[in-house]
């Protein structure tokens, strides 16, 4: 890969190549990227803050930032539906990413409590395993509430039983949701620093990029580290 | 609520209603004799002019039943069904539809807008269209199918069992209008001896396989309906109705596991961040790579 050293700001570059060196930094997500992900997370809170006060009243005071319990039960529809479109664009922009390798396999059978002891798991390229287990509950998840989401929106046109089943389905999925996207936000702000910026300004610090994903910094310096 | 005079039992989506208990409030019903019903409809009528529904336009469905099924705006409809018996003689079954205002609602248990379904303490179950947000999960939730919507209002509407009328002493306006009786209303306790007393003298004269109708799976309900051959399924009512389990696992164990689950979380990771603290290369992330 070519450096741009001195020549070009790394925001600048970041906008449209990936995996590029620019000084002290490189561009992790270019513009693309980060509209796309941005959209996903936008059409989720919609959904959520419009979904959680029909859940249970406990979170009925959500229903007040987007006016009430009759417009969260309107939009929240509208909201999955676009959360899902984006959903399915975000699935294609990232597939060719979202291979697992040989060596990322068992996140669900102890890696992932490894890993978030902060233990070394695997040498990880782009995307560690967990990343990209994440990737596909997301986009199956979905689906999921997508599939659940139609009964529940007109439920004088489907059966009885398959409403009660589409709303299990489409709670469990939330419930799962709900815990993956908080580890999702927790991982990538206050748990790991330098991680947020890659979703901002585009751009990781070397050292960062060196110690999360040194396969990923061998590859995009075409430096060799030790291991 | 504009009933101040009733005190509300229960309420949809809420942890209780404002039922203190100091003032006894009997449980009231309504009672339904389907031998002696004629079919004239006039409970259709009163209830239609006393709630100021407008006309419905009737459907031929080859019988004499007004509609096929309940409306937003016709709440009461007398279902005709035609059988023939065992020795080849015909039956003309009639019975009067309603909401039937259970003690245990599937409606209000489905229901996820605070207030909007409401028990009152006397077991009338009504709707507050003012909080009704017209999702239409009172319809998955009611194992009678009674809930409709009105396309124009957007919000659920059913029989009130004329709570307005019920609680200035009147009886509801269909009991009022019908003209043999077979429509009875007063305490609950009353309304089941009276239904006990009829079945009993049904079994007499011949009629072995009569029974009242006042469902256990739902705790009962506030119309008792006297069936004069039995078999509920006949008269087009559930044999044995009962919340549906889905509203019910969903309601009392998966949204409680999701609410634990949710807090939890976020709890987890202030108490993960207290433990491991940040993830981060010796020195930080933004020092010159070496």
């Amino acid at each position: 890969m070519s450096t741009f050293e001195g020549v070009e700001h790394p925001v600048a570059v970041a906008r449209d190549r990936d995996n590029v060196v620019v000084g002290n930094e490189i561009v992790r997500h270019r513009l693309a990227t980060r509209v796309i992900h941005w959209s996903v997370a936008l059409t989720f809170f919609l959904s959520l803050v419009s979904g959680m006060p029909l859940w249970t009243p406990l979170f009925g005071w959500m229903a007040y930032l987007v006016g009430g319990l009759e417009v969260a039960r309107v939009i929240h529809p509208y909201a999955g539906v676009a959360f899902f479109i984006v959903s399915a664009v975000q699935f294609f922009h990232w597939l060719p990413d979202m291979h697992f390798h040989e060596d990322q396999k068992g996140w669900l059978s102890g890696k992932a409590l490894r890993y978030m002891r902060w233990e070394h798991v695997e040498e990880s390229g782009k995307y560690n395993g967990g990343q990209i287990l994440f990737f596909w509950a997301v986009c199956l998840g979905a689906v999921g509430f997508l599939l659940s989401g139609i009964p529940m929106w007109f439920p004088l046109r489907f059966p009885v039983l398959l409403r009660e089943i589409c709303i299990l389905i489409h709670d469990i999925t939330f419930i799962c949701f709900l815990v993956g996207v908080a580890a999702h936000i927790y991982l990538g702000t206050a748990a790991e620093p330098g991680t947020y910026r890659a979703m901002t300004r585009g751009t990781v610090s070397r050292r960062w990029a060196k110690f999360h994903h040194p396969s990923w910094y061998r590859e995009a310096t075409g430096e060799e580290t030790r291991k | 609520m504009s009933e101040q005079a009733l005190e509300i039992k229960r309420a949809s989506a809420s942890m209780w209603g404002t039922k203190t208990g100091l003032r006894k409030t009997p449980t009231v019903a309504k009672y339904i004799d389907t031998t002696t019903c004629i079919g004239c409809k006039a409970c259709e009528a009163a209830c239609q002019e006393w709630n100021d529904l407008k006309t419905v336009n009737t459907q031929q469905v080859g019988s004499y039943q007004t509609l096929p099924e309940l409306d937003a705006e016709f709440w009461n409809l007398i279902r005709f069904k035609e059988r023939t018996t065992d020795s080849g003689d015909l039956m003309w079954l009639m019975r009067k539809d309603q909401c039937m205002h259970c003690a245990e609602p599937g409606c209000l248990a489905a229901c996820p807008a605070p207030g909007a379904i409401v028990q009152f303490a006397n077991g009338i179950v009504d709707v507050d269209p003012t909080k009704c947000i017209g999702c239409g999960y009172c319809s998955t939730g009611c194992p009678f199918d009674v809930p409709k919507f009105h396309k124009q209002t957007g919000k659920m509407a059913k029989c009130t069992l004329c709570v307005d009328r019920v609680q200035v002493g009147l009886e509801p306006a269909c009991i009022k209008a019908c003209p043999t009786g077979c429509l009875q209303f007063g305490e609950k306790e009353q309304m089941v001896e009276l239904g006990n007393s009829r079945v009993a003298q049904l079994k007499n004269l011949g009629f072995k396989e009569a029974m009242l109708y006042d469902p256990a799976g739902v705790h009962g309900t506030s119309v008792v309906t006297v069936l004069g051959h039995g078999h509920p399924e006949w008269y087009e009512l559930p044999v044995d109705p009962h919340v549906p389990w889905g509203v019910r696992l969903w309601k009392q164990i998966v949204r409680p596991i999701g609410v634990i689950a949710a807090f939890a979380t976020v709890l987890g990771f202030f108490v993960h961040y207290g433990k491991y603290g940040p993830k981060e290369p010796p020195g930080g992330v933004d020092g010159r790579a070496e």
